[in-house]
């Protein structure tokens, strides 16, 4: 037995099937997309090859630009909004005595829901007749928005919508991050006469900021993939106000058997998505010293 | 130590291609979808007098009936499927229903890409659906099928958009009209006159928006359903034949007639005709808001006439509502008593059968394509017909709201199609793109038709090619 574990060919054997099943439901799929991205398949006929006509109509396509502008909005509320309030609502939790534990709870709640029932249940507050925003609105003798049927609301609910659901995952991640630095450091800091606030923003900042980082890099990732909470709640609309790119991407290639040209936009998302992370890694990640304490 | 190893190697192989086989197992019933019936030798008598031995086979039936308005349409295709199920020794029918525009935009195009569309399902015809599976070999050509069963002759005049050089791929289960419901309880408050000159549909409008009650409910999400009227407006202010000319080139989306109807469409919306925030509303809540007395008129087709019965959804406006056509248009050209008349939805078949699925499909379509169900359609449900009826079978109509329908239909001097069973389907799609902009205020009148037009050019000289 012990020849045969130090023989190479043995381990290759054990991994031969799980290479083999990536191959086939990994590799395969990404080489063939590329190719289709380069063809005006239409899922009926035989794709013929048409170069980088694809590419080319998708700079073009204005909806497809304005899409893509919308994920770039996307982006920016989650880096500058979201994750600003992250940080504060997990030093402001990390620092409760009492119930810490349901608090933790109740902000992961959402991001354990599915994004359709979370779609239908902001469906339902955002209802113009009988939501519940519109019904407080009233209160102030506001009168009723058309939050997602009009262009200017539409993302703005859609932002919400999306922050509600995953400001939770994040905050547990770095209240982790917060109860892992020892008690020490801030006791030191209480003696040397530093206020809560400086303590929270000169030592325990500073201590998560990988945490953060990690944040961020998945907050961006996660703003150019999203387009389930899209789909469900206003399906583009209205008129294409709250379309991201993967929405345009599989309304072109699923609803109007675009398939070549869906292909070509999923590359262009899949480039988009690359560069911009591979970006923040090297311009901002990369230059932090490690901390140790 | 040798033969270990040896065996070690075998479990792992053998573990490899048992997985390897488990992908291949995964695609194969989805692409062939036959396998238990085509599994049946193929040397068993096809006319089996003894069921008992028939071999057992399944077949899948792709319905959009869902949901408390579609009920009574349910009903008929439970009744067919049962008949027909009785008749064909063996068959089991697994029934799949699937909301309308999910099937038609989603589910459908899928699976007829991958190959593997159900065995029979609802479509509706025209260039972007059944023609466009039909020359992609997807679809069963039914000439034989209606030829041996005697029922080539039996349909109305309504075949063509299902048909591809002469050949017949799916079958209109009926016929709808789009005009305008009105609630005649409010009507009547008001001291309104039915809408049956423009005048009159003008003032009730203006009257219904100072009441605070909006008239004309829509639901826009889906932009087919402000396309309904926007249709109609086109017919009447464009002429009748215009809608049939975008594909040859004989009219134009950007000509002045059609951009008028778009400009009528924003006028309304300007003024306040439609429901606010008809973007986000959907198809259901048009009919929701219709039924509780907060709209005065929808322009909807007729198939929703059976939502008003006493047991059905609309039940609390019950006999409360009338339907007319769009009355002339001042400005209008061509016939102004012309309407719209739509046979776009029906069945189609896969092409790929074995022939105890065509016995079943032969079977079904005699069932579902009969004298007796095409008047229940009529009776129970408010489809006009599409094959030809006595008479007297007509003379059976009692529900007022049908009967309104057919006296519409009577006294157009033309009908003309809905043109999303006439365009392509990038067409098709730019016009619910570009109306919805319209709506939301982002693109003029003028710049929707020309981009729609260009589509348009696009597509027709891609067809010329």
């Amino acid at each position: 037995m012990k020849n045969a574990l130090r023989n190479p060919y043995v381990y290759v054997a054990f991994i031969l099937p799980t290479i083999a099943l990536y191959f086939l439901f990994f590799i395969y799929p990404m080489i063939m997309s590329v190719y289709y991205g380069f063809t005006d398949w239409d899922g009926l006929n035989k794709p013929n090859f048409i170069g980088s006509d694809n590419f080319a109509t998708a700079f073009r396509d204005p909806e497809f630009r304005s899409s893509m502008l919308n994920n770039v909005y996307i982006l920016l509320f989650s880096c500058c909004v979201q994750v600003p309030l992250i940080v504060v609502f997990s030093l402001v939790i990390s620092s409760v005595k009492r119930l810490q534990g349901f608090y933790k709870t109740t902000v992961f709640m959402p991001s354990i829901l599915s994004t359709s029932v979370i779609g239908i249940l902001w469906g339902y507050i955002y209802d113009p007749d009988v939501g519940l925003l519109n019904n407080l609105l009233k209160l102030f003798g506001a009168g009723p928005i058309y939050w997602l049927a009009e262009s200017k609301w539409a993302m703005l609910s859609i932002l919400i919508t999306n922050a509600w659901q995953w400001m939770g995952f994040y905050i547990v991640l770095i209240l982790a991050a917060i109860l892992a630095i020892p008690k020490e450091i801030d006791e030191a800091a209480r003696i040397d006469g530093a206020s809560g606030a400086q303590r929270a923003w000169h030592l325990t900042v500073p201590l998560i900021k990988p945490v953060v980082n990690v944040v961020i890099m998945l907050s961006i990732a996660g703003a150019l993939r999203v387009v389930d909470i899209v789909l469900v709640m206003t399906g583009g609309g209205p008129a294409g106000a709250t379309e991201v790119m993967a929405s345009y991407m599989v309304n072109k290639a699923i609803k109007y058997g675009e398939y070549g040209y869906g292909t070509a936009l999923a590359i262009i998302i899949f480039v988009f998505a690359l560069v911009l992370t591979a970006a923040y890694q090297i311009l901002f990640a990369r230059r932090q010293e490690r901390l140790e304490y | 130590m040798k033969k270990k190893l040896t065996s070690v190697l075998a479990a792992a192989v053998a573990l490899a291609a048992l997985l390897a086989g488990c992908g291949g197992g995964g695609n194969e019933p989805a692409a062939s979808g036959s396998s238990p019936a085509s599994e049946s030798p193929p040397a068993s008598p096809s006319e089996s007098p003894s069921p008992a031995k028939a071999e057992n086979f399944t077949m899948s039936l792709r319905h959009i009936q869902i949901g408390e308005p579609q009920k009574f349409r349910k009903a008929i295709l439970d009744d067919v499927v049962k008949k027909t199920e009785e008749e064909v020794p063996g068959l089991k029918f697994e029934l799949d229903g699937v909301e309308d525009s999910v099937n038609r935009f989603t589910k459908l195009p899928a699976e007829m890409a991958a190959g593997n569309p159900p065995k029979i399902m609802s479509i509706f015809g025209g260039a972007g659906d059944t023609q466009k599976y039909a020359k992609a070999g997807r679809l069963l050509d039914l000439t034989p099928i209606l030829e041996e069963l005697g029922l080539k002759d039996k349909f109305l005049n309504v075949l063509d958009p299902f048909s591809v050089d002469g050949k017949v791929y799916g079958l209109p289960i009926g016929g709808n009209t789009e005009g305008i419901f009105y609630n005649t309880e409010i009507f009547g408050k008001y001291g309104l006159n039915p809408p049956t000159t423009w005048d009159d549909l003008i003032k009730a409008a203006d009257t219904l928006k100072e009441n605070g009650i909006t008239p004309f409910a829509v639901g826009s999400k889906g932009a087919w359903v402000p396309n309904m009227t926007i249709n109609t407006f086109i017919g009447r202010l464009a002429g009748p034949e215009t809608i049939t000319g975008f594909t040859t080139g004989a009219s134009k989306w950007n000509s002045p007639d059609v951009v008028a109807a778009y400009t009528l469409y924003k006028e309304w919306v300007d003024k306040g005709y439609f429901t606010k925030g008809e973007l986000g509303k959907e198809y259901g809540d048009m009919l929701n808001d219709f039924v509780a007395g907060k709209a005065g008129m929808m322009f909807d087709g007729s198939w929703r006439s059976s939502a008003f019965k006493n047991d059905a959804v609309g039940a609390a406006v019950a006999g409360k509502v009338a339907f007319v056509s769009l009355p002339p248009l001042p400005n209008g050209k061509g016939d102004q008593t012309s309407v719209n008349a739509n046979y776009g939805e029906g069945y189609g078949f896969s092409s790929d059968m074995n022939e105890n699925e065509l016995k079943a499909v032969k079977a079904f379509i005699k069932n579902m394509y009969s004298d007796e169900m095409q008047l229940r359609g009529l009776l129970e449900d408010g489809v006009l017909p599409s094959m030809k009826l006595s008479e007297e079978s007509i003379a059976q109509v009692s529900d007022p709201i049908v009967k309104q329908v057919l006296d519409v239909l009577n006294g157009a001097g033309v009908t003309f199609p809905h043109f999303d069973s006439v365009v392509q389907s990038k067409v098709y799609t730019e016009t619910e793109t570009q109306l919805q902009k319209l709506i939301a205020g982002k693109a003029t009148p003028q710049q929707v038709a020309d981009a729609i037009q260009k589509v348009q050019d696009e597509e027709n000289a891609a067809a010329a090619k």
